[in-house]
């Protein structure tokens, strides 16, 4: 098995590309047509923030809480 | 659609690879010297891979119906070794009227030491002797910015070097500006996670405007491709631009910028 340096350094190109591509994804949405809007207003981008929170965060399972935010929590139907 | 790659180095991919750059309209590519992958033990090595560069790979291409130009230089990442340095730069100056050279590149830094930045210097001033063009490449990652930053001054600062007939090649977003304020054409390298993607590629085409940029795939023998390439065209053209807009970019821009040496052919297929 890797160790955390190993895995780190395997990784940290894609997980630096991910942030800029984020960053991107946000500044394109923004210059658009209607972009303060929806960049303020937009529900998902709203949960996508707290994803984020979640993924720089401490605490185990980021993934599976990441997928909690990202789930629809209304009740089934009867 | 006919199509131009910039930057490539043919000399390590597959003869696949320009079956496909020939299938997605690529009709010219230019291919400057760079680092092999691993420190080279002598100018002899340079020697023999400048005539790879100039006597075979534009046999290679030609198979295909490509043209292939090149840049000849000692890379910044061996510009390390002066002393090496200074003796692969000797061979240059008898190869400069080959037909199939453009200029002088990609020169520029790696990780931007003093003894980078002296071999950088000494190219500059050989392509200003012989009246050259010069292709620069900029640092990595971290680097980038602050390379950029050391390259752009020292080109300022040579009255000799007329910025129209350099290229700064892989700007980014935070180095795009350093580039095109001083007057330079500005390079995008498309790369899947180290450079710049197709999306984000196409969203400085569409923040800075499409002048004096040109579009490359810089495939190497790393994680690259010449699909980057057209990846980013379809990108461009899938967010709306025009097959007009697409040639300016992705053929005339190269034809532009490489048409100030008489020995380059091609001729943009659009007005200005
Ligand atoms: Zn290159």
């Amino acid at each position: 098995m890797l160790d955390a340096r190993a895995i780190l350094e395997r990784q940290y190109h894609e997980m630096r590309q991910r942030a800029l591509s984020l960053a991107a994804d946000f500044d394109r949405i923004e210059r658009a047509a209607g972009g303060a809007d929806v960049i303020a207003h937009d529900a998902r981008l709203s949960e996508l923030r707290e994803c984020l929170r979640v993924a720089i965060g401490t605490g185990p399972e980021r993934a599976k809480r990441v997928q909690e935010i990202l789930s629809d929590k209304t009740p089934a139907p009867v | 659609m006919h199509i131009i790659d910039p930057h490539i180095h043919c000399v390590s991919r597959t003869t696949d690879d320009y079956l496909y750059m020939s299938r997605a309209g690529v009709v010219a590519v230019s291919e400057p010297a760079f680092w092999a992958g691993f420190d080279r033990s002598s100018a002899g090595s340079f020697y023999d891979y400048f005539r790879h560069l100039l006597d075979v790979e534009p046999k290679r291409a030609a198979r295909y119906g490509i043209e292939h130009f090149s840049w000849l230089c000692i890379n910044a990442k061996e510009a390390e070794n002066v002393e090496l340095s200074r003796e692969v730069i000797k061979l240059i100056p008898p190869l400069l009227d080959h037909p199939r050279v453009l200029g002088i590149g990609e020169i520029g830094l790696n990780k931007n030491t003093r003894n980078e930045i002296t071999i950088f210097e000494e190219q500059v001033d050989l392509a200003a002797r012989f009246d050259q063009m010069i292709l620069i490449h900029t640092p990595h990652l971290l680097d980038k910015h602050k390379g950029t930053s050391i390259i752009c001054d020292i080109l300022k600062n040579d009255s000799r070097i007329k910025p129209e007939r350099v290229l700064i090649d892989h700007c980014e977003e935070h180095t795009i500006r350093l580039a095109r304020e001083h007057g330079f054409w500005a390079g995008l390298t498309i790369y899947p996670v180290t450079k710049v993607t197709p999306q984000r590629g196409v969203d400085i085409l569409e923040t800075f405007g499409t002048d004096m940029i040109c579009v490359n795939s810089a495939s190497d023998w790393g994680e690259s491709g010449p699909h980057m390439l057209t990846d980013t065209l379809i990108e461009f053209r899938r967010r709306g631009h025009s097959e007009d807009e697409a040639t300016r970019v992705f053929h005339d821009n190269p034809a532009r910028f490489f048409g100030q040496c008489p020995k380059w052919t091609i001729k943009p297929r659009l007005k200005p």
